[in-house]
């Protein structure tokens, strides 16, 4: 293995987290600017100009207060649990694709860390195993609110697990692929002969919506928050966690949200392609077309955090047996039904 | 490099085996049992058989397990409900236990090493490949797996099903 | 040869028939289903079958093996449902449920009957025990059968554990699922420890689904607690299946090294028959003696496996039948009487040969062809069996077996005691029996009888 190749690595990996790190730190802010406007109130103002030093106050309230550990026999695995939550949240980000290829006085530079040709099958991977991190934090916890939370997601995303990789099978016939650049790359064809906009929305609409409900509810948030619904569990799994373990839990949970509006823009809304990409390319510079693709990328994924907040502070919580009919009894059928529409499609078609 | 990884992989596995075997509580049981599975899925990965690495967590450590959990959590078992086992079910399953152990190590050592075909595909254990095996060669049992599938489904909701009546309905 | 996809797509059918709530229809679609089934297999018989197992990757082989054993599956399966239709008849809202798992565990038979492929045997075998298990475990609120279920599952998983163990390690000897390919590889290689240790595996995975000593402690506790229709199909369809796989691979592959396995499973064979008939002995639940009599039947087939130089499979085939066959009607009369009477011990028999002596004459005619007395069919399966042991040296095994099967006179004779010689009590009702009832006697018996009389007809079918 080439030095070169490592460091590009391990600085492509850096920014990577450090972006992840701002995002999700501003996501939080973001959350409360968004809920103050639906409710017609000013929100953080005090902390700097506009209240934009808001989420390092919080972050200095988080790491300075008592951190407690209450009585339980399972001290390491109560530890264990937020960090494993926030290892899982942040290991997704290593398969997606954040633009085309950089040229750097002459040296290629992709911005993807890892292009490995099962990156679908991995994200669900990464996803399955998120749930252990809820799972061991909330039984650790010994406290029967927490134990509760932590069932009650666990069989929540193990349920809509199953309808997202339904949804995203249909996708994975039109495509041919389960490489995630590769899903990308594809989208940069034509659609109706604009160049960049062959985005898999416009082929999945139905398995887009599946998909989006899905990821709503792997990330535990609303309509789907009811592992940390205050108004019967208290707090759910985190009741019991205090100081930057629980800011490891509620962090987590805006890295999830940033993660998952990377996967829904790069699996259906083309990713880091944009209308015209090739006639920049052409006329512009393909590094101005790259960066360009990059901050698009972002732009989209910042629509779709904007959609998570804009979701939770709309829409109001689902009953539990209702959470488990949409997902057992709709969403999968309509999954099933989306997979054989999706290969009559093709046999026809083709 | 591989060799170390190898072996780092192998000692994870055993010792993750043998936790969650001696564990007392079954909680840790399960989550060592996880541990071994992402250790065998290392394994895999170093045989270059990316589909089956991913495959194994996501359905044995992410999907499995999880319930396994669920079940453990909701039941809410701990060390004092294990029940006590004779001294003499423990004596003979460690003995049969350890003969089989010895008859592998003794079988495996006097085997010769299998004789690998000189040209190696190395893409042998990615998607592509694996999907051509199952779909051309291996199509009758790939298809005859959704019948054991089925069968299980069927049954899980046969046992699962509300009774009407609550006494037995057959015989 | 496509026996086995029509198998499952005929299952399949009979889950969708509930959607379109047609209950009533599912049983006589099943059992037309079948006889149609049986007839390709008749076609398979003559016809040149090595394209369309060329076509399967021989994942399937149509051998005459397979074909009979195929046909006796279907046979079977198609008496068990024409039982089934009176034993469901308070069962309507699970009976497609039923019906589809029942038409699954003779897929999965068919599989096991069939494979010319490790994977094929291994599927074969999880889809039968799967289906089994819960089959096992059908009574959710009588605890007996909870257990069955249980015991069967847990012990049973252990068992697929250990053969896919085997399979692995023979695959890594031998570089091959194939049944044919591992043949040719033991024929021209020198088989090394690796392989035997393979073989063994698979042997005790095989003893496991057979029911045989020392690994068949799960076997009376789960036949005596499954539904009685139930411990029917686990003692008929499943363990001829489960046999016939024994047979078929070891005959297949395994020849070559079965010489350190000849003394085990000798052994084997003698304790399975000597314990299986000494445990029987002592019952007094007719469920359990036939469980238990099930344990060395599996026992006398296995004296196959131990010979298996000769040419034992006419023998395999010809006993399987007439156990089958036989075991059909002990089920269906033990059902008609533990309706009646609510008892599963012999004193339900009691005075039965006063009330109906047609019914009571068929269950002497099936316990005297279980027991081995000529002119029925039981007594030639034996001796075939027992002839070809003898040619190949094996007296001892023989004279083990052949005082075994004297001590089972005793108890197979039981019932038939208690029929003709007790007084039933007083206010004991009349069995009602169903016409289909009588139709599936009526077919066993003569086939028993036809069997008995002429047994060089299906002797020579193989």
């Amino acid at each position: 293995m080439e030095t070169s190749f490592l460091i590009e690595k391990g600085i492509l990996i850096l920014v990577i987290w450090g972006i992840t790190m701002l995002i999700a730190l501003y996501s939080t802010f973001g959350e409360r600017v968004v809920a103050a406007y639906f409710q017609d109130r000013r929100g953080p103002n005090r902390a700097g100009p506009g209240g934009l030093l808001q989420p390092l106050a919080d972050g200095v309230k988080m790491f300075t207060k008592e951190d407690f550990i209450p009585n339980t026999p399972n001290k390491w695995l109560f530890i264990f649990g937020p960090a494993l939550f926030m290892t899982t949240a942040l290991l997704t980000s290593s398969v997606l694709p954040w633009g085309d290829k950089l040229n750097i006085f002459g040296y290629e530079v992709s911005l993807f860390v890892a292009d490995i040709n099962v990156a679908i099958l991995f994200i669900l991977g990464v996803i399955s195993i998120g749930v252990y991190g809820i799972m061991i934090g909330g039984w650790a916890s010994n406290n029967k609110f927490a134990l509760l939370g932590a069932v009650r997601a666990s069989s929540q995303m193990i349920s809509y697990e199953v309808a997202m990789g339904l949804s995203i099978i249909a996708l994975l016939m039109l495509s041919g692929t389960l490489s995630v650049r590769e899903i990308a790359a594809q989208q940069g064809g034509d659609f109706l002969g604009i160049s960049g906009m062959k985005w898999n929305i416009f082929y999945q609409p139905l398995g887009f919506l599946i998909f989006l409900v899905c990821a709503f509810a792997e990330t535990n948030r609303t309509p789907f928050d009811l592992p940390e619904c205050e108004a019967e569990l208290i707090g759910g799994y985190h009741t019991e966690y205090s100081s930057m373990k629980l800011g490891f839990f509620l962090f987590a949970e805006y890295i999830s949200m940033f993660i998952s509006s990377a996967i829904i823009a790069t699996l259906y809304f083309g990713g880091y392609n944009y209308p015209g990409v090739n006639w920049v390319a052409d006329h512009i510079g393909p590094n101005i077309a790259t960066i360009l693709g990059v901050v698009v990328l972002f732009a989209k994924i910042i629509f779709f955090i904007f959609f998570y907040m804009w979701v939770r502070w709309t829409l109001p919580r689902f009953r539990y047996d209702q959470l488990m009919n949409l997902g057992w009894k709709i969403l999968i059928p309509l999954a099933i039904a989306n997979i054989i529409i999706t290969g009559t499609a093709i046999l026809l078609l083709n | 490099m591989t060799f170390y990884i190898f072996l780092f992989l192998a000692a994870l596995a055993v010792f993750c085996g043998l936790m969650t075997v001696t564990s007392r509580n079954p909680v840790h049981s399960v989550i060592f049992l996880i541990g071994c599975f992402f250790a065998i899925a290392g394994h895999y990965l170093l045989l270059n058989a990316q589909f089956l690495a991913v495959v194994h967590i996501i359905v044995y450590a992410g999907a499995i397990m999880v319930l396994f959990l669920f079940t453990l959590m909701m039941m809410n078992l701990n060390e004092a409900s294990e029940g006590h086992k004779p001294a003499l079910a423990r004596i003979s399953a460690v003995v049969s236990a350890g003969l089989l152990l010895f008859i592998l190590i003794a079988a495996l050592k006097k085997t010769e090493p299998f004789a690998p075909p000189l040209t190696i595909d190395h893409s042998i254990g990615l998607v592509k490949a694996l999907g051509n095996t199952l779909l051309n060669e291996y199509l009758l049992p790939f298809e005859f797996v959704s019948i054991l599938l089925l069968s299980s489904m069927v049954g899980a909701v046969l046992i699962a099903k509300r009774d009407k009546s609550p006494k037995p309905e057959l015989e | 040869m496509n026996a086995l996809i029509y198998t499952s797509a005929l299952g399949i059918i009979c889950l969708l028939a509930e959607i379109f709530n047609l209950r009533k229809l599912i049983i006589p679609i099943a059992i037309a289903g079948l006889l149609a089934i049986l007839g390709t297999v008749a076609l398979d018989w003559n016809a040149d079958n090595s394209i369309r197992e060329a076509a399967l990757y021989n994942m399937l082989r149509a051998d005459s093996f397979s074909l009979t054993f195929s046909g006796l599956l279907i046979s079977l399966t198609v008496l068990l449902l024409m039982l089934s239709t009176d034993f469901y008849k308070t069962e309507q809202a699970k009976i497609s449920d039923y019906i589809a798992l029942i038409l699954f565990i003779l897929a999965g038979s068919l599989a096991m009957a069939s494979f010319g492929n490790l994977a094929m045997l291994f599927l074969g075998i999880e889809v039968l025990s799967i289906s089994l298990y819960i089959m096992a475990g059908a009574n959710k609120h009588d605890k007996r059968s909870n257990e069955a279920g249980m015991k069967y599952f847990l012990m049973g998983s252990f068992a697929s554990g250990l053969l896919l163990f085997g399979i692995a390690l023979v695959y890594g000897e031998t570089g091959s699922f194939d049944i044919v390919e591992i043949r040719d590889f033991i024929a021209t290689h020198q088989p090394t420890s690796m392989l035997y240790v393979g073989v063994g595996l698979m042997l005790m995975a095989l003893l496991f689904k057979t029911g045989a000593a020392p690994f068949h402690y799960w076997a009376p506790d789960v036949y005596e607690g499954a539904p009685m229709f139930h411990t029917a199909i686990l003692m008929t369809v499943a363990k001829i299946g489960a046999f016939a796989a024994f047979y078929r691979l070891f005959s297949a592959c395994f020849i070559p090294v079965m010489m350190p396995f000849g003394w085990v499973l000798s052994i084997v064979v003698a304790l399975t028959i000597t314990v299986g008939n000494l445990s029987a002995l002592v019952q007094d639940s007719f469920k359990r003696m036939l469980a238990l009599s099930g344990v060395s039947n599996a026992g006398y087939l296995m004296i196959a496996i131990v010979t298996l130089y000769g040419k034992t499979d006419n023998a395999v085939f010809y006993y399987s039948l007439a156990y089958g066959m036989a075991l059909i009607t002990a089920f269906t009369i033990a059902i008609l009487v533990y309706r009646s009477s609510e008892t599963e011990s012999f004193s339900g028999f009691n005075g039965l040969a006063k009330r109906h002596p047609f019914i009571a004459a068929s269950l002497t005619i099936a316990m005297l062809s279980l027991a081995g007395i000529p002119p029925f069919a039981g007594f030639f399966g034996k001796y075939y069996i027992f002839s070809e042991a003898v040619r190949n040296g094996r007296m001892w095994l023989v004279i083990i077996a052949t005082i075994n099967s004297i001590i089972g006179v005793y108890y197979y004779l039981k019932v038939v005691f208690a029929m003709y010689l007790k007084e039933s009590d007083s206010n004991a009702a009349p069995l009602q029996i169903p016409v289909i009832y009588s139709v599936v006697i009526a077919i066993t018996l003569t086939v028993i009888l036809a069997v008995g009389l002429f047994p060089s007809t299906v002797l020579g079918w193989l």
